[in-house]
């Protein structure tokens, strides 16, 4: 745990490998590869903490790089960089690379230095929690608070609850999935990003700070990959589904989450798992602000 | 068609009955409100018509001697026509005009019998009459038309205009997404560059007061030693020797990408150059290279992109609009490819032409494709993604230059656009778009 944090930089361009380092060499043991495929090459016999990737890349796309990355090192860290506003690739890098954050080029340094560290905080913990598996309560039922009205959704949800055995809770509006969160052990979110008109994001946001082991899954027709970027960055959302919703595509997604949740179970609460940014929007944090007030008694059973 | 076409041609006419003698005939043709007609109709008593009787009939009696008297006084029915034009007030306009003109026998002599849905005699209807209906049918649907082809006109100049925008929209946002690569180091490296060079002017500081010591009259050991040890660790800290190589690299890579950022922003002007002239001398290849400079970030993930371009002649074209044809090939030539693909661009001339050639080594087209390929709407990409005009756009551009593009594919070994440009005739350019 003593050693220093390994972060491997991918881009085709050179240059960005080479001020990247530049800047990050004293803090962390800094690894560049400006080809994709030597890269994974070199995550099957290396060990890596942090992953930051380029987008567009000859040969193979970053989003399909970190996948194939999570599947080698899933306990890695997993950051895109890119400067394409590409919504598809986005939704790639979060669902099959499970991206830990999407940062744009041209990228702010202290904001760059900002969440390396914060990534390096979180790898340094999992290197801690590891082999403590505690084994408690992993058998209970996965508890899912379901915030959409769709039939679609509602019918898939119903489903995959009543083949896994597990417990399905519903709100109709924020306030009342407030309630619902103050008063029961909620594990998974299916939200849509509208609930009785109303924004559901912040919601979102808030519960990446106040329950981080709370997994959100989004499901939305809107198709805005600056909103997907902040909810990867700010609530640091476990998927996003379009709508019309895929069957497939969506179980999928919820039976990953489930074994996500399980596998939390089985680790001590010390162990991270989410770390979100604050909202950049000073509406939204004071919404925020408002809405850690209204979960307090979520925060106090957490913390209890 | 509606009936009302042929009601309007209707004329209610008491017809004969068959027993009326031709005398009798006669008289009525000879009567003001019987000048128009040529003929009369004969109706039996069941009201179906029987046939037409002419004036010209009555006349051919009546020329010969003792005409009127042979034939004067014997039933209408000996002489009539018994086999009329008969067509139903049912039938349209047109479809009554083919029947009538594919009976209709010179000289003109016999008016045509209108009758009901029943097959019952309703009236009389003159050829002139079928002849002026039919006339303003044809001036209105010349109206229709015309109307239709300035619309039409109208919303082809939109859909370029629209393509046109679409490609420059993308081609934008290309290259505005591309400036993010350099800019992103070019101001982490200035932001490092800042830091770096921090404890070099904290160095500088320190050996400054080093030398204040060491020039004071009165500077004691004490001071001295405090002022040496804080410049060795200024020193230390600036590490001038290791830092040299690191700002160097700096500079050269932040040099670099400003070029870059240049490079990219002088191939956005050149290629969406305003043509002020319609035809400026130019270098095609220029044309090429500032093109490749656009299009490269499209391309980039999908091929690799070699060029052989030859010496060409300056020729008189309209820069940008050939810019969007090579952009559009090129463009389809990176998204026919089904791994990572070649795409190969040559250029040259030869006495009468000069030619450019973009091939890709891409999923090709089946023969089907490529005989529709510069239609315009068509598209083999899926609904909202292309507008199904870039080719045809293209294949305009190039002939209203004089030239000629022309394509040969085979499926699953690639495609070959060959674009020919004519050398040194006056070229007429039209504005295309």
């Amino acid at each position: 745990m003593n050693q220093p944090t390994r972060i491997l930089f991918i881009d085709d361009e050179e240059r960005i490998l080479r001020s990247l380092a530049m800047q990050f060499r004293r803090q962390y043991e800094v690894l560049t590869e400006s080809d994709p495929r030597r890269a994974l090459q070199r995550l099957q016999s290396e060990p890596v903490d942090i992953i930051v990737c380029d987008q567009r890349m000859p040969q193979m796309n970053g989003a399909e790089l970190l996948s194939q990355a999570r599947e080698l090192v899933p306990g890695s860290l997993r950051i895109l960089l890119t400067g394409y506003s590409d919504l598809d690739a986005a939704v790639e890098a979060l669902n099959g690379g499970g991206i830990f954050r999407y940062l744009t080029k041209p990228w702010d340094p202290q904001e760059m230095a900002f969440t390396l560290r914060q990534a390096a905080e979180i790898a340094a913990r999992q290197g801690l929690a590891d082999g403590q598996p505690t084994g408690a309560n992993s058998a209970l039922p996965v508890n899912v608070l379901l915030l959409d009205d769709t039939a679609d959704t509602l019918d898939c949800v119903e489903q995959f609850c009543s083949a896994g055995g597990h417990r399905l809770l519903r709100a109709r509006t924020v306030g009342e999935a407030v309630e619902r969160l103050n008063a029961e052990p909620i594990d998974l979110l299916v939200s849509d990003l509208k609930l009785a008109g109303e924004d559901t994001a912040p919601l979102l946001k808030t519960l990446a700070q106040a329950h981080p082991r709370l997994l959100s899954l989004v499901v939305t027709p809107f198709r805005d990959t600056q909103a997907l970027l902040k909810l990867i960055n700010e609530a640091q959302i476990f998927r996003y589904l379009p709508k019309p919703i895929r069957r497939g595509l969506f179980e999928k997604g919820l039976r990953a989450a489930a074994d996500q949740v399980v596998a939390w179970r089985a680790q001590p609460v010390t162990a991270p798992a989410r770390l979100a940014e604050a909202p950049r929007d000073a509406r939204e944090r004071e919404k925020v602000g408002s809405l850690l007030g209204m979960l307090g008694r979520l925060r106090q059973r957490l913390s209890a | 068609m509606s009936s009302s076409a042929l009601v309007r041609l209707l004329k209610s006419l008491d017809p004969l009955s068959p027993e009326v003698s031709i005398g009798d005939v006669a008289d009525r043709l000879l009567t003001a409100e019987h000048k128009a007609f040529l003929s009369l109709p004969v109706v039996g008593f069941d009201g179906r018509p029987l046939g037409l009787v002419s004036r010209s009939r009555l006349q051919d009696i009546f020329m010969q001697r003792f005409g009127r008297d042979l034939w004067g006084r014997r039933p209408v029915a000996d002489v009539m026509n018994p086999e009329p034009l008969i067509v139903s007030l049912e039938t349209g306009l047109e479809e009554a005009a083919r029947q009538i003109t594919g009976k209709l026998q010179y000289p003109i002599t016999e008016d045509f019998i209108l009758v009901d849905g029943d097959g019952r005699y309703r009236g009389l209807g003159t050829v002139l009459d079928l002849l002026k209906a039919m006339e303003d049918r044809i001036a209105q649907r010349n109206r229709v038309l015309r109307k239709a082809l300035v619309e039409l006109k109208e919303s082809q100049t939109q859909l370029v205009q629209s393509e046109k925008m679409a490609s420059l929209g993308q081609m934008v946002a290309g290259v505005a997404h591309e400036l993010n690569t350099p800019l992103g180091y070019v101001k982490n490296n200035v932001q490092l560059l800042r830091e770096l060079t921090g404890p070099l002017f904290e160095l500088a500081e320190a050996q400054a007061r080093l030398a204040e010591c060491l020039g004071a009259t009165d500077a004691d050991e004490e001071r001295l030693a405090t002022a040496l040890e804080n410049a060795a660790r200024a020193r230390e800290r600036a590490s001038p020797e290791s830092l040299s190589d690191d700002l160097g690299q700096l500079f050269d890579d932040t040099l670099y990408g400003l070029g870059q950022i240049g490079e990219l922003v002088v191939g956005l002007k050149d290629f969406a150059r305003l043509d002020r002239a319609m035809s400026e001398e130019v270098d095609l290849n220029d044309c090429i290279r500032s093109t490749l400079v656009i299009a490269r970030n499209g391309i980039k993930d999908k091929a690799e992109v070699a060029t052989q371009l030859g010496d060409l002649p300056r020729i008189a074209c309209a820069p940008s609009q050939i810019n969007q044809v090579l952009l559009n090939l090129l463009n389809n030539a990176a998204q026919a490819m089904e791994g990572f693909g070649r795409i190969q661009v040559r250029s040259w001339a030869d006495r009468q032409a000069l030619y450019v050639s973009v091939q890709d080594n891409g999923c090709g087209m089946p023969p089907e494709v490529q005989k529709s390929i510069f239609d315009p709407f068509f598209t083999t990409k899926p609904v909202g993604k292309g507008t199904g005009l870039g080719l045809s756009i293209s294949f305009k551009i190039i002939q209203d230059h004089g030239g000629s593009i022309r394509v040969a594919s085979e499926v699953g070994r690639g495609t070959r656009f060959l674009i020919s440009l004519p050398l040194g005739q006056a070229t007429t350019l039209q504005r295309s778009a």
